[in-house]
């Protein structure tokens, strides 16, 4: 806790179990957390994994067991002090998946519901809403009934909803899982352009991976009630730390073996032994020597050649199984020995199946971790 | 620092109190009453099991019992023949205006049982009755061939009156039905027979068992017909016994008590096994699956005489109660010939009960009655149903079977148990309309219940969730979100509980008095006391108003439901 200053939302060893008894489930498990004012932070995860449970505790509509929640330095959930400030006094905007516009009402009342509700005076009222329909392009559809808008204008709704009182972070749970597809990949680009432009801290909960590398300044990747792991996307997706993260984020390529000791006492080990022979990768993780290990490396960070490439390590011979053409690039799958590649690349020099090619997997992009961490795969 | 009491706490807990009140109280000091030995206010007092000897230990009780069952049992199977049979008429056959079945099933549902079974006293008294008098002369025999104040009679006038309810039931589990079962019978190469009686029947069976059970409980808990028709015929049930024991001088309120005891052992145990199977029976009914088209029989020349045969039911049960009062409410006196009828046919009847003081009071009394339960019964299931559905308040669901007990409480019952919490208690509102609609409130709290509950289910939790993220109190949600959300549930469950507060006899025949008589009080007053012209005229008003407030909140309804949608 010593970057109070510019961690708008702390959590503290979030607990919280589902049901009582011997139906108990954990579904947040030691969960902490600091979120940077005016960054968009991404809960991501598979269903199941706590991401939107850690959301709705920290709007307060759930309550954890355990833990510390902060907003903007103020205590707003403490298990130990016994304080749980309600959802409507927590300084927040909200974003939920299904929109929650309120059909009884037209556009206008729905995002002045947050200043009616605060008793603001009327002329404050007309003027923030109208610069808020303003900023999502909403104008001029004050007066229409909520059932009366298409998806996407519900959703921009739900967001001047959630903006018009200027709260200090914004909640958006799965906002854009509703949408059709053209729709979505928009609206990523929209929600980016106004968090960046407001500056306003955004948390965004989401199981889609590719989302969440477009729109996040940083990801925290969740599986069964726990963090997997925290970065920004680059690096989650090209240097992860786990193999949950390495698989979650997109496909890798990988494969067993025992980590080589290193060369002197001090240095991390670099190197590993696999049945492909000994490759070397640059180290993210603590890695003991002689410890059974993964190596990954993703498909675009593969070289694939005609010719035996003039590389001092981490080359690999294979055939040619299968080329598919994708429009922006091919893929294909290569076998060294009984081990089958994937490999995505923009140029391929035409080589048909079955020819001898040659791999090279740049140790940049090669990525280690313990063989036996199963915790986070269920 | 208001962290415990704000406005929510306030209102839940003010709620909740509300409900054991109404629910639990008037039980409570039923019980009480039943072992006291003297009448409420009575400070000379004492506990004593002697209502109960004196209620056990009489010939009376046995014969008062088989009485009960027989009429339940006889009204019970009448009611399911012809619902039944109209169910399957209307969704299994290819039956020529079957469409318009439900709406005019629904139409008894506006004349008040009083008023039903006043009509057919005046159509089928063995002397005086309209179509025995017809019969006599067309046939030339000395006694009129119908009696209606024997058990057949009082099996018929309640049947005809409540085989709507069976009706509606019924046909919903015909429709709930997976067709592709009898579809797969007929494939097997059995006939039409065959697959009624070996698969149609045992899977409605349950549907018609939990149905039988329900019209059971409200036979058992008829007043109007046991009182008006049982009577006078010698024939004692629990609820006309009930009401001849407070109402005989002096009256034994330790005796009518421990009946009213029994009786809602006997209702209670009813209700408690129709949920039960009522609960299996829906997933008995679910499991079958996808919605399919139901198969309908082709009954060839037969369709026009099932037709028949139906409208000729909905005729017998809705317009000729209706017309027989008409025609009763212009004659000048009661059992005036055919061929003179229309010669001497007058309005003195309006123009005198018009002029009477104390209708005034009743129309005023039950119309305010009937909103006011209906208003404060849907506020008090709103907030109860929130409860139950949306809240994670502990104890909810005892909460929820708590507002619907009352369902097992017979009409009488109620009355009686109110007396006795009134006249203890240190609350002045007997002899008042307040006491009335206290009773009102209870009695309709299940109906509100089941109207707010299901259309509560229907709100999206985020909706709720949104209005807190918007920094909305919880009152400022329920009043600005959940009401306006829950209007045509809210409207709906309105319409209902503001017409059957109208219709209300059972109860409020306990608890009235001349400043707080009401409608059905009084129309069974006219007629109790011969004056058959007047009750008459008083019905017609009555059935005129019920209209009127149907129609009304009808369009109402139609209106919001618009802006909502």
């Amino acid at each position: 806790m010593n970057d109070d200053n510019d961690d708008i939302v702390q959590i503290r060893s979030l607990e919280k179990y589902f049901g009582e008894g011997k139906n108990r489930v954990s579904v947040l498990d030691d969960v902490s957390l600091d979120i940077r004012k005016g960054s968009l932070f991404t809960f991501l995860g598979p269903s199941g994994c706590g991401k939107t449970t850690t959301l709705r505790c920290v709007a307060g509509l759930e309550k954890p067991e355990k833990g510390t929640i902060k907003i903007g330095g103020d205590v707003v959930f403490s298990s130990q002090d016994r304080i749980n400030v309600p959802t409507n006094r927590r300084p927040i905007g909200m974003v939920f998946q299904s929109y929650a516009v309120w059909p009884h009402m037209t556009v206008f009342e729905n995002v002045a519901f947050p200043l009616m509700v605060r008793h603001r005076p009327w002329q404050e009222i007309k003027k923030k809403v109208t610069e808020v329909l303003e900023i999502v392009g909403l104008q001029g559809l004050e007066e229409r009934p909520a059932p009366k808008l298409s998806g996407g204008q519900q959703q921009r709704v739900a967001f001047a909803r959630a903006l018009v009182n200027e709260p200090r972070v914004m909640l958006l749970d799965e906002p854009l899982s509703n949408l059709d597809a053209k729709l979505r990949e928009l609206m990523r680009f929209e929600i980016k352009a106004l968090q960046r432009r407001l500056n306003i801290t955004t948390i965004f909960v989401t199981h889609d991976q590719s989302e969440a590398l477009a729109i996040s300044d940083r990801i925290a990747v969740m599986s069964a009630g726990k963090i997997v792991e925290v970065g920004a996307p680059e690096s989650l997706y090209s240097k992860p730390k786990t193999r949950f993260t390495a698989t979650f984020l997109g496909q890798t390529n990988m494969s067993e073996g025992r980590v080589l000791a290193s060369l002197t006492q001090t240095a991390q080990p670099t190197r590993i032994e696999t049945k492909s022979g000994t490759l070397s990768f640059t180290p993210t993780t603590a890695l003991k020597s002689n410890q059974k290990a993964s190596i990954s490396i993703r498909p675009e960070h593969i070289q694939i050649m005609a010719e035996k490439p003039d590389e001092p390590e981490n080359v690999l011979e294979g055939t040619v199984k299968e080329v598919v053409f994708m429009g922006d690039s091919y893929h294909c799958q290569v076998a060294v020995g009984d081990w089958i590649l994937l490999v995505k690349t923009q140029v391929f020099t035409g080589r048909g199946l079955g020819e001898r090619v040659f791999l090279h997997l740049n140790p940049h992009f090669c990525t280690c971790f313990p063989a036996d961490e199963k915790e986070f795969i269920e | 620092m208001s962290r415990f009491l704000n406005f929510q706490t306030l209102i839940l807990t003010g709620c909740i109190l509300l409900v054991f009140y109404l629910a639990i109280l008037p039980l409570f000091m039923l019980l009480y009453g039943s072992v006291r030995s003297a009448p409420p206010g009575d400070t000379g007092a004492f506990f004593t099991f002697k209502n109960y000897f004196e209620a056990y230990f009489d010939l009376d009780f046995y014969r008062l019992t088989l009485n009960s069952i027989l009429f339940s049992l006889g009204s019970c199977f009448l009611t399911l023949l012809i619902g039944s049979y109209l169910a399957w008429v209307s969704e299994r056959t290819n039956t020529p205006f079957k469409k318009m079945f439900v709406i005019l099933a629904l139409i008894p549902f506006i004349i008040p049982g009083i008023l039903n079974t006043i009509s057919w006293i005046l159509l089928l008294n063995p002397r005086t009755g309209m179509v025995n008098v017809l019969l006599q002369e067309l046939l030339n025999i000395r006694t009129g061939p119908f009696n209606i104040y024997s058990l057949s009679g009082m099996i018929w006038v309640e049947s005809i009156h409540h085989y709507p309810l069976a009706f509606l039931l019924m046909s919903a589990a015909f429709r709930n039905m997976d067709t592709s079962m009898e579809e797969a019978s007929l494939v097997a190469g059995a006939g039409n027979l065959k697959t009624f009686r070996h698969v149609t029947l045992p899977l409605v069976r349950p549907a018609l068992f939990s149905v039988a059970l329900l019209i059971f409980i409200q036979a058992i808990e008829a007043f109007e017909v046991p009182a008006l028709l049982g009577i006078p015929a010698k024939i004692s049930v629990f609820t006309s016994k009930i009401f001849l024991a407070v109402h005989q001088f002096p009256p034994n309120y330790g005796l009518a008590s421990s009946y009213a005891v029994t009786l809602l052992v006997i209702s209670m145990t009813g209700v408690f096994l129709y949920t039960r199977i009522a609960r299996r029976g829906e997933n008995y009914a679910t499991v079958t699956g996808k919605n399919y088209r139901p198969r309908v029989i082709d009954l060839g020349r037969w369709k026009y005489v099932t037709a028949t045969s139906a409208i000729l039911i909905f005729f017998i049960a809705a317009v000729v109660p209706a017309l027989v009062m008409l025609w009763t409410s212009f004659a000048p006196y009661y059992g005036i010939a055919f061929d003179q009828y229309f010669e001497k046919m007058t309005l003195d009847n309006y123009i005198s009960v018009l002029k009477y003081p104390l209708v005034g009071i009743a129309f005023r009394n039950s119309f305010y009655l009937s909103l006011g339960a209906a208003t404060l019964v849907m506020l008090l299931s709103s907030v109860i149903a929130w409860i139950t559905i949306k809240s994670r308040i502990r104890g909810r669901q005892y909460l929820d079977y708590l507002a619907f007990s009352p369902i097992a409480i017979p009409g009488i019952v109620l009355g009686i148990s109110l007396l006795w919490v009134y006249l203890t208690l240190p609350i002045p509102v007997y002899g008042t309309i307040w006491i009335l609609l206290l009773a009102y409130l209870t009695k309709f709290m299940p109906y509100g219940m089941r109207a707010s509950s299901s259309s509560m289910i229907q709100i999206h939790k985020e909706l709720e969730e949104a209005a807190y993220a918007s920094g909305g109190t919880w009152f400022q949600t329920f009043r600005k979100i959940i009401l306006p959300l829950l209007v045509p549930g809210f409207v709906a469950g309105w319409i209902y509980v503001s017409i059957v507060s109208l219709r209300e006899l059972s109860t409020s025949i306990l608890l009235y008095s001349h400043d707080s008589m009401v409608l059905s009080v009084l129309t069974f007053d006219f007629f109790d006391a011969g004056r058959h012209t007047y009750a008459a005229a008083l019905g017609v008003l009555m059935m005129l108003l019920l209209l009127t407030m149907a129609f009304a909140a009808r369009l109402l309804g139609a209106r919001i439901g618009i802006v909502n949608k």
